[in-house]
């Protein structure tokens, strides 16, 4: 500041020597208009207003060093208080004019810091309304998962009282049926058409029996069994199973194993269950013979959401019809069946995927692009049972 | 040839009727056949069968009450029972014992070789 009032105060000295050695008074004295401005712009009102009665001073002494001659001694002074007043009216011009330009300056920035603060709040909201959507979809989700699973149970429960109430009531007559087709087989048949009748009453009886079974399996699950298996020799051990089938049928197995998979903890009895229905499916669907692909690779792209642990995945590829889009999810729902009467329980698959399913894993069937269907289980690693 | 006595417990008369007849054809076996449940105990005292057949599903009186009584029974305590039940598939039963007591269970409809060969097995325990 001291500078500043120095820098100022020798302009005047300045203005006034002009003023002296010109003599040109009133038209030289808006020159101190100059160091005046400058004052009050750069440092406010007091500064303004003390280089303004210097000035006016400093008017006045170079008009006493002049010698003017006034018609009256009080003119001088007049002419340096009108002077001065002007200079000071300037000043408080000028002052005002800084001020209203400071104060719209602290508004801009007030505003601008509270526009920033709205700006961060509405950033931060914005963020929180999306994380808040992230967990209504998550919730959403969950939600769909339980509905699913309340309905699965439900159904469950439902097929489970069917189920014993079919078994009771279908098995008993059955019973009678089957022992007296047995009592008419130990007898001398009259002919061989008798006799043909008689087996065919029984594998009538062994058929529907074998129905109730498959639903009795499915109605009431076992607990699982688990045990550390090497997934392919569970597969070969199912394709032991349906050799014949595979045979009767022209169909030829490829294997694509991947001998580096880790051991997968499983009830090796009922995985054997799931291959055994698969390949029998993939059979039927072919009935003039084909190929069956058996693939195992080890999972590597994570399922969205992201969270999914390492897992094992298994692809079995027929070569066969493939299935219609629109049917790709009910082929799992329980009685479904696309396959002629007697041909199909319409559970095959549905006990395919729960099994996978209390095994923790998952099953999806899809229609390849070579043609033909591709059944893909995933087993995770670590595996946990699902109630 | 000693004639081994079977009491047969299952209220469907059909599946009491024919398991007699067959069993019996084939000689070896004398067969009393019960529909009732309740009625069990009480043939089973007069009756002494060597082996009973016993229904597990049945109205009212269910196969393990009656087993229960049977096996209170000082006189009937040794018999052996093989339950026949529609509840469970041939896999689950496949000739094993299952459940507490070691007891038999053969899945309805039974096969009538199975049968005839599972009675053999605990008659002669």
């Amino acid at each position: 500041m001291p500078v500043i009032a120095g820098l100022l105060l020798g302009l005047v000295a300045a203005v006034g020597w002009i003023d002296y050695s010109t003599g040109l008074e009133l038209s030289v004295s808006l020159l101190y208009l100059i160091p005046i401005a400058l004052g009050t712009w750069v440092a406010g009102r007091s500064m303004g207003n003390l280089i303004a009665i210097v000035s006016a001073g400093v008017w006045l002494g170079a008009d006493f060093l002049e010698r003017h001659s006034y018609g009256h001694c009080f003119l001088p002074v007049w002419n340096t208080l009108t002077l001065a007043i002007s200079f000071l009216v300037v000043v408080a011009l000028l002052a005002s004019l800084r001020e209203a330009n400071e104060g719209l300056e602290q508004t801009v920035a007030r505003r601008t810091k509270a526009l920033q603060a709205e700006n961060a709040e509405r950033r931060r909201t914005e963020s929180e309304l999306l994380h808040t959507l992230d967990d209504v979809r998550q919730t959403h989700a969950e939600l769909k998962r339980t509905q699913f699973q309340l309905i699965e149970a439900a159904k469950t429960e439902s097929v489970g009282r069917l189920a014993a109430g079919v078994a009771h009531e279908v098995k008993n007559p059955l019973m009678t049926l089957s022992l007296g087709a047995d009592y008419f087989l130990h007898r001398e048949a009259e002919n061989p058409d008798e006799a043909q009748l008689i087996q065919d009453m029984k594998e009538a009886v062994r058929r529907a029996s074998n129905v109730i079974n498959v639903l009795l399996d499915y109605a009431r699950p076992r607990p699982l069994q688990r045990t550390t298996e090497d997934i392919h020799s569970v597969i070969e051990n199912s394709l032991a199973l349906v050799r014949h089938r595979l045979n009767r049928q022209h169909v030829i197995v490829v294997r694509q194993f991947d001998m580096t998979l880790p051991p997968l903890l499983l009830d090796r009895t009922r995985i054997e269950q799931v291959f055994v229905n698969l390949f029998v499916n993939a059979i039927q669907a072919m009935a003039s013979g084909g190929t069956i692909t058996v693939r195992t690779f080890a999972s590597t792209q994570r399922a969205s959401g992201g969270d999914s642990p390492a897992g094992v995945i298994i692809e079995v590829d027929d070569t066969g019809g493939g299935i219609i889009p629109e049917n790709a999810d009910k082929v799992f729902e329980p009685f479904f069946t696309t396959k002629p009467a007697g041909e199909g329980t319409g559970l095959g698959l549905a006990i395919v995927r729960r099994i996978v399913e209390i095994h923790g894993g998952s099953v999806r069937l899809s229609n390849r692009k070579e043609g033909g269907a591709r059944v893909t289980l995933r087993f995770n690693t670590e595996a946990k049972e699902q109630p | 040839m000693i004639t081994k006595r079977i009491l047969v417990v299952d209220d469907e008369p059909g599946v009491t009727r024919n398991l007699k007849l067959n069993l019996e054809s084939g000689g070896g076996y004398d067969v009393f056949a019960e529909n009732h449940a309740t009625n069990a105990l009480t043939a089973a005292r007069i009756f002494r069968p060597d082996l009973i057949l016993l229904d597990v599903m049945m109205p009212g009186f269910d196969g393990g009450d009656v087993a229960a009584r049977l096996r209170s029974d000082p006189l009937l305590r040794d018999t052996p029972i093989i339950f026949l039940t529609a509840l469970v598939s041939n896999e689950e039963t496949d000739g094993h014992e299952m459940l507490s007591g070691a007891e038999t269970f053969l899945a309805k409809p039974v096969d009538i070789g199975e049968l005839k060969k599972t009675v053999e097995d605990h008659i002669r325990r």
